[in-house]
């Protein structure tokens, strides 16, 4: 830590009309909201001063998030409950903060813990029911591998590193929701619309991907998973 | 009155879209005065990223939201993607904080910023479902009124708005929402309502002017209808600093541009530049004082938690006050890691010591500056009061400061121009490089980079030039020849603007009503976003001038005669027409003109027409 700088971790939700935001969009409004909140955030040093902060991965455009993460450095302590509640009322709707705690300097970056994202996929259509979609969703993980053309490169997911545990459906008023788990990577992570836009193809089901939202990113731990939090 | 709220048949659409940050609502700033009376949106006719910065827009967004009982949205043409998936689900199109059909306001405003946004216009109103024409509209339809730098020639466009405001319109929204609240509330017809908005100065209804034409098609003049007045003239705002400027406005959350905070700190330009229409139309200067620029630049960023503030007008380095502005903006936001970013500079050692000022310690981008013209000769035929020798002192003084790239901008086909005059821009982009290699340590030329920008004169109307002849496709791209050839080849990057946009420019400009007709053929050819390069096709506006039987070369390029009519001459600037001739005269003589704000009046009639006055910061209020 450079001297007399605070390290603080916020989490807050994505949701509503803001799922529709990109990852850039999204930090450069919470830097704005860090700035409107006047937390006293700390400058980086060299050519173009700008303000310390980090993010936790980046969340697709029209994916909602429920657990997300920031951080930020500040030079002066306030605690952690006032810049929370300054930081809350400079978001606009739709961004909501609602836990934050001073970390240690000495914790590893929030890209480098956060690897694990759960992920709810609503699925609608006529073929939507909870069993169709689980047995096309299981066969397809049963492959072993998934390969996905993106930009015209083909890219081979090991789906046994990628989903650490099966994927749940449970079936809705209308349609299915699908639960799964992701662990994400330094070189990409799978989107879950992506495997269960694969698996609907295959099974030529009628149905599609409707809203998605990641509802938590956790921290893999010996024999388990947390929060970072 | 119907509130449809179109949401839930928009989102849908957005995962099929580019960018559907576009469409979203829901900025910090964005206003929802959802149990208003009268409601009001404003549309700037280009996608989001480019209109959302508009000051304008914001200026007019914030005057009728304050307003009792009156609610402003905003509203922006979608991109391609987004106006097929509309058109396809049958959606029309929406304003952005309640997500309501356009069609369902009282009053839809749209800015003409530019004149290749004209099909862009259409667009909008179709997509809405508005009737294109004035004449097309009914009782239930909303009232369309446009305004912008593109209304002192407003015929081309005349006949898709019902009124067109002419000048600034901080105050004159206000006397419009006034004028059309009465007329609903007396059950006023359209006709009636659109005779009670002719009544508010400034105001300018097209249907009440009727085109004259003679033998042939001849063009004879405009003529009011009824009680309209003759001439329309400029609204003007008389002291910015009695107007509260928008400090906490929409704050975006995707890239646009200009993304930045804004804060306007004067009006107007009178170096009488007699190529420039903005110099000319918004006369008379009226600076801020450092006061409140330095008190609203601070709450601007407190509200808006951007990290950059320009501060914008024609001419920033003119305002009188700048200096103590700069310095007392750099002690207050001292480790703040904000920024503050001037648009460009004057060609002079104050103008580079003023860059200085904004820059220390930081980063040094680029400085850029505009000396129009290659030679001495042609500065003075166009009244660019810079010498060769300002500039290069200014390059000097940058590359000693440590700046390694500049920018110059110049411009082809002026009037009274010689091969001598082009082939001296080359000579003195040399002299600049020249100058700048001297300046810099050995170690550090190749990082030297001098960018040249060339566009090609249009005339423009209200500004002494706006009789002559517009060089044709050819010529330009000759003299684009001459100037290639006179262009030192290492170090240098030049850019020069597009044959066919700038002779579509200068047609729109100064073309009478019948462009209308060829503006509406082109957008049902398929012209929309003709400004974005890989959207413009040449070819869909020859077919519309064929179409249409609209001769565009007798627009763009015949030179008029002093005395002909001209179909603007029912819009008024408040700059005289004899201090225009007098102008030409002088230009055609290479004579200067100096700037009235500094050197006593020179004759142009605005303040004694408008009843204003020049205002510098540093001087008392009357």
């Amino acid at each position: 830590m450079a001297n007399g700088e605070f390290r603080l971790r916020v989490r807050y939700s994505k949701a509503d009309r803001l799922r529709w935001l990109s990852h850039l969009e999204i930090i450069h409004t919470l830097e704005r909201a860090v700035r409107r909140a006047k937390l006293p955030y700390a400058i980086t040093q060299g050519f173009s001063p700008h303000m310390k902060v980090a993010f936790g991965p980046a969340l697709p455009v029209g994916t909602a998030g429920l657990e997300e993460y920031l951080e930020v450095w500040l030079t002066r302590y306030t605690t952690a409950e006032e810049a929370l509640a300054s930081l809350g009322a400079a978001m606009p709707t739709g961004l909501v903060p609602d836990h934050a705690k001073f970390v240690s300097e000495r914790d590893k970056s929030l890209t480098a813990t956060l690897t694990i994202a759960r992920y709810e996929v609503d699925v609608t259509g006529k073929e939507s029911g909870a069993q169709q979609v689980q047995t096309a969703l299981d066969s397809v993980i049963a492959a072993g591998t998934l390969t996905v053309v993106h930009k015209g490169k083909n890219k081979v997911y090991d789906l046994a590193r990628c989903l650490p545990e099966g994927a749940r459906v449970t079936g809705q008023e209308s349609g299915s929701r699908v639960m799964l788990t992701v662990r994400m990577g330094p070189d990409g992570s799978l989107r879950p619309e992506v495997l269960i836009s694969a698996a609907l193809e295959a099974a030529a089901l009628e149905a599609t991907v409707a809203t998605k939202t990641r509802t938590a990113t956790l921290v893999e731990t010996e024999g388990g998973w947390a929060r970072p939090m | 009155m119907t509130r449809t709220d179109l949401w839930d048949r928009v989102e849908p659409l957005l995962a099929g879209v580019e960018r559907p940050a576009r469409y979203i609502d829901r900025e910090w700033g964005a206003r929802h005065g959802d149990d208003a009376e009268y409601h009001a949106v404003l549309i700037y006719p280009d996608t989001y990223e480019i209109g959302q910065a508009n000051q304008a827009v914001a200026i007019l967004y914030h005057a009728l939201n304050e307003l009792p009982g009156v609610a402003a949205e905003r509203a922006y043409l979608p991109w391609v993607d987004m106006s097929a998936a509309l058109r396809e689900a049958g959606v029309p199109l929406f304003s952005l904080e309640s997500c309501r059909p356009l069609s369902e306001f009282d009053l839809v405003g749209i800015t003409i910023p530019y004149e290749l946004t004209f099909t862009n216009i259409l667009e909008t109103l179709d997509l809405a479902g508005i009737p294109l024409r004035a004449a097309a509209r009914g009782d239930d339809d909303p009232l369309v009124i446009g305004g912008g730098p593109c209304v002192f020639n407003p015929e081309p466009i005349a006949p898709f708005f019902d009124a067109i405001l002419i000048g600034e319109g901080e105050q004159a929204v206000a006397e419009i929402v006034a004028a059309h609240r009465a007329a609903k509330a007396e059950g006023l017809s359209r006709a009636e309502t659109l005779a009670s908005l002719a009544r508010v100065p400034g105001v300018y209804v097209p249907s009440l002017y009727n085109v004259l034409t003679g033998e042939g098609g001849l063009f004879l003049g405009v003529e009011a209808v009824g009680d309209a007045p003759a001439r329309v003239s400029k609204r003007v705002v008389a002291d910015l600093d009695a107007l509260p400027a928008p400090v906490c406005g929409v704050v975006p959350f995707m890239d646009v541009v200009h993304d930045r905070f804004g804060l306007e700190v004067l009006r107007g330009c009178t170096r009488g530049c007699r190529f420039c229409q903005a110099g000319m139309v918004y006369r008379p200067v009226r600076e801020r004082s450092a006061d409140t620029i330095v008190r609203d630049v601070m709450a601007g960023l407190a509200c808006s938690g951007y990290d950059e503030v320009s501060l914008t007008s024609l001419s920033t380095t003119d305002h009188s006050q700048l200096e103590e502005v700069l310095r007392r903006l750099g002690k207050r936001l001292e480790g703040s890691g904000v920024s503050v970013s001037l648009p460009s500079l004057r060609v002079d050692a104050f103008g580079v010591e003023m860059a200085r000022l904004v820059s220390a310690g930081g980063k040094k981008s680029g400085l850029t500056f505009a000396p129009e013209a290659g030679t001495q000769r042609m500065r003075d035929v166009v009244n660019k009061n810079v010498t060769e020798e300002d500039l290069l002192g200014s390059v000097q003084r940058a590359f000693d400061a440590g700046w390694r790239r500049v920018k110059l901008y110049f411009m082809i086909g002026l009037p009274t121009e010689t091969d001598e005059d082009i082939a001296g821009i080359g000579r003195l982009v040399n002299r600049v490089l020249q100058t700048a290699r001297d300046a810099t340590p050995p170690n550090a030329r190749g990082s030297i980079r001098v960018g040249v920008s060339v566009s090609t004169f249009v005339p423009k109307v209200q500004t002494p030039f706006q009789w002559e002849a517009q060089i044709t496709h050819e010529e330009v791209r000759r003299r684009q020849g001459v100037l290639r050839d006179s262009m030192p080849r290492k170090g240098v990057d030049l850019h020069w603007h597009d044959a066919d946009i700038s002779f579509l420019e200068g047609v729109m400009a100064r073309g009478g009503r019948e462009v209308a007709d060829v503006v509406e053929a082109a957008w049902r050819g398929g012209a929309v976003f003709d400004a974005w390069t890989e959207k413009f096709r040449l070819q869909r506006w020859v077919d519309a001038f064929e179409s249409t039987g609209v001769d565009a070369a007798s627009i763009a390029n015949r030179e008029r005669t002093p005395d002909e009519p001209l179909p603007w001459d029912h819009i008024s600037a408040a700059v005289a027409p004899a201090y225009l001739r007098a102008e030409r005269a002088r230009a055609l003589e290479a004579l200067t003109t100096p700037d009235c704000s500094f050197t006593g009046c020179t004759g142009c009639d605005v303040c004694g027409d408008l009843g204003v006055d020049i205002v510098l910061g540093g001087e008392a209020r009357g």
